[in-house]
């Protein structure tokens, strides 16, 4: 059933506690056996217990990403360095996802501090792909990813600082939204980097996935990057269709490398937005090259920024030393080697000598790749490419090779640099994987991609029906 | 631009991060190739530069401090605070009438 399926049913009468009891059961059950995916990181049982009848989401078991503060489950990372830590406070997203109705059954496994692409980078073991277990489900947000696509939860939410939404929904077959920077409250997400960070959602329809969007979104005085704007009609502006919508094809984003099967996936749903009346055009953002070099120098900086706080002596474990300086430096051998490598990125762009060269110039960057947004959204609506460069990837594949894994992120970090709502909606499947489309969105007009994938979403139903 | 392996250990000292001799061979060699790409930035024309609005194209202004790698101020012992330390003790003057052999 769907998260909006379970909340009719739940506000007509039916018991709130039924579907987290069963979506627990289920979980714990598959989990534990064989085919585990590795999706949780924790459980909660006590979650089955409480439940409301009113709401959106009335008793609507969801799944979260372990870097959004919980008070009754600890917050981890993926990352030894905070292992057993529990949160004095509750992340904004997760209390109104309460308030809702929802039912918080779990924390999802993660890339370590929400770092990767692939959910390999996690203290507690990587995560599998269910469509293929020798494969991965994507990351950051991998666990949520494959928990809505293995059917354990309707909805789940993620981070998405340079994809990590949009990349995993790609790779298991689900909905995956980023919004507008600004437009989810971040007050308890752990930050990675602050200027990129956004909360998103997951959902195995379009509709759900713009469900828990339009719960969580909305101003917060407790984020000062949240903005005071009106929160659309999310959930059913995929109903609206595509008749008339003006959609951008960016030469950058299909590359003559592109993966053929992905390049004729896109090719189809072209196809099928057209019949369904959209005006498609090629357009360009020509500075789209730059955006890895200038995320794999921003995204580090902020993080060997933001990560100089777990030293042992306010989070986490601590280690031994025989002074202050040992200390720090026993307890941060605790961090994976993704994230050392990410902070000694970091720190060595932001050094003297290197700040102006690296840091500077990366910042004029973002300023072009944000301008070829703004420029495009003149003559189009929203725009239309791949997600991510191939379908899922085998576990292991490029764990040696830093680069390649960054460049699984090309087509998703140009969204956040801009801070720019983004998308990914299944297409179809290369291999009995999946691959997804990214629609991206002029800044909060997420209702008008949010129209355009429920259009596309809406000629695959039609067909198998 | 690369680093060497001098440069991974100063980075990892500024981050306190330790690192040992074969994670300190592995990490110059990924920087170096992540580096490598980043150097692509390189490629953006000055020109282009002069087209962003004027807050953009600004140089940043410099409100660091250089890179300190000096010991932490909180790893001073009481030690190096005391006037005369023998035996792990401090040694204060004598109270009055004290005064004798083996005092100070």
């Amino acid at each position: 059933m769907s998260a909006f399926q379970i909340a009719e049913c739940v506000r007509d009468g039916e018991t709130p506690l039924g579907p987290a009891r069963s979506a627990l059961v289920a979980i714990s059950e598959a989990e534990s056996g064989p085919e585990a995916l590795n999706a949780f990181v924790s459980l909660n049982p006590e979650s089955a217990l409480t439940g409301a009848s009113s709401g959106l989401l009335a008793g609507v078991p969801v799944a979260i990403k372990d870097n959004l503060a919980t008070t009754d489950l600890p917050t981890t990372c993926g990352s030894k360095i905070l292992d057993g830590h529990v949160s004095p406070f509750e992340a904004t997203v997760v209390r109104r996802l309460r308030e809702a109705g929802g039912v918080i059954v779990g924390k999802t496994n993660l890339d370590e501090f929400a770092m990767g692409s692939s959910t390999e980078n996690s203290a507690f073991g990587p995560t599998l792909n269910p469509h293929d277990r020798d494969r991965v489900p994507g990351g950051s947000s991998g666990g949520s990813a494959a928990a809505v696509a293995a059917g354990y939860t309707p909805i789940a939410l993620g981070s998405d600082t340079g994809g990590s939404v949009r990349q995993p929904a790609s790779f298991c077959g689900v909905v995956g939204i980023k919004p507008t920077y600004g437009r989810v409250s971040r007050y308890g997400l752990v930050a990675f980097a602050s200027s990129l960070d956004q909360v998103g959602t997951f959902g195995r329809t379009v509709r759900d996935a713009s469900l828990a969007l339009e719960v969580i979104s909305g101003h917060d005085p407790r984020d000062s990057t949240s903005v005071q704007r009106e929160v659309p009609d999310f959930s059913g502006a995929g109903k609206r269709g595509v008749a008339g919508l003006r959609i951008g094809v960016p030469d950058e984003y299909l590359p003559a490398a592109l993966d053929p099967g992905v390049r004729r996936l896109i090719d189809e749903a072209l196809e099928r937005l057209v019949d369904r009346g959209a005006v498609v055009s090629r357009v360009s953002l020509p500075h789209t090259n730059y955006a890895i070099p200038t995320y794999y120098v921003l995204a580090p900086a902020e993080a060997s920024s933001n990560l100089a706080r777990y030293d042992g002596a306010r989070f986490g474990v601590r280690g031994e030393g025989r002074d202050i300086g040992d200390m720090y430096r026993a307890t941060r051998d605790a961090f994976g080697r993704e994230v050392k490598r990410r902070i000694m990125l970091g720190t060595y762009v932001l050094s003297a000598g290197y700040y102006h060269e690296y840091y500077g110039t990366a910042q004029r960057a973002r300023g072009l790749i944000a301008q070829d947004f703004e420029a495009v959204f003149k003559d189009v609506d929203v725009l239309f490419t791949p997600t991510a460069p191939t379908p899922a990837f085998n576990l292991g594949e490029n764990t040696d090779d830093p680069v390649a894994m960054y460049l699984s992120d090309v087509f998703t970090v140009t969204a956040n640099l801009a801070g720019i709502p983004g998308m990914s909606v299944p297409i179809g499947e290369l291999g009995g994987l999946p691959v997804g489309g990214q629609f991206l969105a002029p800044w909060w007009e997420e209702q008008t991609m949010i129209a355009a994938a429920g259009g596309l979403e809406a000629s695959f139903a039609e067909e198998s029906t | 631009m690369s680093v060497d392996p001098q440069d991974v250990a100063r980075v990892a000292s500024l981050a306190h991060i330790s690192l040992s001799a074969d994670e300190a061979g592995d990490l110059t060699g990924e920087l170096n190739r992540i580096l490598e790409h980043v150097d692509g930035l390189r490629g953006l024309e000055l020109a282009e530069l002069s087209d962003l609005t004027p807050q953009i194209r600004t140089p940043l202004p410099s409100t660091r401090s250089a890179d300190r790698e000096e010991r932490d101020r909180l790893t001073v012992t009481l030690e190096d605070f005391a006037p005369d330390v023998r035996d792990g003790f401090f040694v204060v003057p004598p109270p009055p009438g004290l005064e004798g052999e083996g005092s100070k």
